[in-house]
């Protein structure tokens, strides 16, 4: 069956700079593909058993990055919004995918940079959504899926058409070579806007600001008389009630 | 020996390292219309760079034409300050000259945008880019570099080319050159401050465009060889310091508490005022100058940039980058030529550094050889410093006691230093000769 990957749609918050005013802003920083996304990749190329696998991505970064582990082909949703409205980044992604035919599992990587996506990718589709998948095969026309439940893991069966978020347990085994990057390069590569899906939509959310949480200003105890350091060190914790 | 290649190769030329040498190279012969992989060990071109960021840039206009028009270029250096600093004092010889805003020769960049930018006209050019790519080895069959391994694959190309920066493993690999003396390399720390527009300009007496540009000796390094820089971008300031290895191994200091007091030096902290740190980090660089030169050719191999050694500090001038694009240019003219004629042997490329010397790039590191050796002069670091600003302290400290001539004013506070005249005379006309 025909699986589609969403691959890099989100920017790597530890890549934010977050100046002195609580100012966040990106200076260079593409959208990257999370820790997630490999495991997501491995997921569907064992789905798909020889179908096609699509990657779908969204904005600027590498576009190759999915073929390069097997996409046969990736679609991009060059003007798709990207950071402060999850809904609409879900809503662009969703229209994507009901572009295409014959879908049979749309596999995301079940990020903590944005948990918001993959709930507003699976119900515009209108599908049902498992997440914290480790794993999912096909089964006498079904998908068998096994998800992280606490510390116990569930077996589940699923028909029809269903988005699996994927939540890796370990490092990508078997990260792409040169000339697979080069190969990835060459396979094709549509790229789509949202005036295209009909998802260009105002935007209903923006940022105001943002500002650090509160925290009580740092006292800094001279440590040249260790002991008068320690009383005042366990004074000041008992003050702030920490013993 | 055979000179041709004859098997199939995935490149014309595969360069590594999209620093300005690499990308330079990379876009001058994909314009020769040579197919080229140029890699890179980051995760995109100038996320590994850090450099203090004055770039004398004429060259780029040959290499790129309309560079200073389109480059994200910072600031135009129009005033060069040459800084003592001393506990308590700063004496500076600051030249500040309209004509320098006229011919551009100077211009204070952020490697993380030009680096980028550099690599972005390579792809347009049709250079294939592929970031995050270390080169583990140069594969290499009958004494001859056929190509590049990495994460276990092989590309093949008719020339390699090394733009790997101060610390060139695949030079250290073909063998054209050893580990470095540590006297030849320094370690630069750097902080990039934010501040506004208007208050960089204020504080530096600037207008539109314009920069300035300080190279600092003295109390920044402690009196260790080296110094400190600080050099005026748009929003932002590059400052830091530069300290030679063998003398901060020596001294037992840590460098990143040596640039953490120099920026706080009351100096200094008077032009950092309320800035922002947005960027931190340290970087090896060379110094050795034309001591540092070594082969710049194998069979199927050319080394470019701070890989081959080409670094020079005047004392006056740190120049690197336009040494880099020097030697991009004039290799890349070469390897174009091996290329038409399907000639990559060591002969052919020796091409290269008969060019090098024939232009600025090898002239120059000729003319101030002598420079690394007069600047490991200790007494460049502190004591000359001192004297300078006794001199000066004489010349304007008007206690009502009666002044005396410069000469002899100068004269006694030599006589008042641990400076001996005799080698003071003798360090005056070395600096004349090696500067």
């Amino acid at each position: 069956m025909k699986i589609v990957v969403v691959f890099k749609w989100a920017r790597n918050p530890l890549d934010a700079r977050v100046s002195a005013d609580a100012a966040i802003s990106w200076p260079g920083v593409k959208l990257a593909a999370s820790d997630d996304d490999p495991a997501a990749m491995e997921i569907a190329a064992a789905l798909a058993a020889g179908d096609e696998v699509v990657g779908l991505t969204i904005g600027d970064g590498d576009t190759a990055w999915a073929a390069a582990r097997g996409a046969a082909r990736t679609v991009v949703v060059t003007d798709a919004p990207g950071e402060t409205d999850s809904a609409a980044t879900g809503a662009a992604l969703a229209a994507a995918v009901r572009r295409m035919t014959g879908v049979g599992a749309v596999l995301i990587g079940d990020s903590a940079w944005d948990y918001a996506v993959v709930s507003a990718l699976a119900g515009r589709l209108g599908w049902p959504a498992v997440a914290g998948v480790t794993a999912a095969c096909p089964e006498r026309g079904e998908l068998r899926v096994t998800r992280r439940l606490g510390a116990a893991t569930q077996a589940l069966s699923a028909a029809g058409p269903v988005v699996l978020a994927v939540t890796a347990n370990r490092a990508e085994k078997n990260v792409p070579g040169m000339k697979e990057v080069l190969a990835a390069r060459k396979k094709p590569v549509e790229k789509i806007t949202a005036a295209d899906l009909n998802t260009a939509s105002r935007y209903q959310v923006q940022t105001q600001g943002v500002r650090f949480p509160d925290t009580p200003p740092a006292r800094i105890i001279d440590g040249g008389d260790p002991p008068t350091a320690c009383e005042q060190l366990i004074a000041a914790l008992r003050t702030d009630g920490v013993i | 020996m055979d000179t041709t290649v004859t098997a199939e190769v995935d490149f014309d030329v595969i360069v590594a390292g999209a620093g300005i040498a690499g990308s330079v190279t990379a876009y001058r012969l994909a314009l020769h219309g040579h197919s080229v992989l140029l890699v890179e060990r980051g995760p995109s071109p100038g996320s590994k760079n850090l450099s203090g960021g004055v770039f004398y840039c004429r060259v780029m206009e040959e290499a790129m034409p309309g560079f200073l028009l389109s480059a994200p270029i910072e600031r135009r250096i129009t005033r060069n300050c040459l800084s003592f600093l001393s506990e308590s004092s700063f004496v500076n010889l600051d030249y500040a000259d309209d004509r320098l805003a006229q011919s551009v020769t100077a211009v204070s960049v952020l490697r993380a945008k030009l680096d980028e930018w550099l690599a972005a006209q390579c792809e347009e050019a049709g250079v294939v880019l592929m970031p995050g790519v270390r080169v583990d080895a140069l594969v290499t069959e009958d004494g001859r570099v056929t190509g590049i391994r990495a994460g276990g694959d092989e590309l093949r190309a008719h020339v390699v080319v090394a733009a790997d920066g101060v610390n060139s493993l695949l030079c250290r690999q073909a063998g054209v050159r050893g580990p470095e003396p540590l006297k030849h390399l320094a370690v630069g720390v750097k902080s990039v401050i934010g501040l506004p527009r208007r208050v960089i300009e204020e504080r530096f007496n600037l207008t539109g465009d314009s920069g300035a540009a300080y190279a600092i000796v003295g109390d920044c390094t402690k009196d260790l060889g080296g110094g400190g820089f600080l050099y005026t971008n748009r929003e932002s300031l590059s400052v830091g310091v530069v300290l030679r290895l063998d003398d901060l191994a020596r001294s037992g200091e840590s460098s990143a508490e040596l640039h953490d007091r120099f920026l706080t030096h009351p100096v200094m902290e008077a032009f950092l005022r309320d800035g922002e740190l947005l960027e931190y980090g340290c970087h090896l660089v060379a110094e050795g100058g034309l001591a540092m030169a070594h082969d710049l050719t194998r069979p199927g191999l050319v080394v470019v940039g701070d890989a081959a050694g080409l670094t020079l500090n005047t004392g006056f001038t740190v120049r690197g980058m336009d040494l880099a694009a020097g030697s991009a240019l004039a290799a890349a003219g070469v390897v174009d030529a091996a290329l038409k004629r399907g000639d990559y042997s060591q002969e052919a490329l020796d091409a290269y550094p008969r060019e090098l010397d024939k232009i600025f790039v090898g002239k120059d590191m000729r003319t101030f050889r002598r420079a690394p050796l007069f600047l490991e002069n200790p007494r460049m670091y502190g004591d000359y410093g001192r004297l300078l600003s006794d001199i000066m302290y004489g010349v304007y400290n008007l206690d009502t006691t009666p002044r005396r001539h410069l000469a002899a004013g100068a004269g006694d506070a030599l006589k008042n230093s641990p400076l001996a005249l005799l080698p003071t005379i003798r360090d005056a006309l070395a600096g004349v000769r090696a500067l």
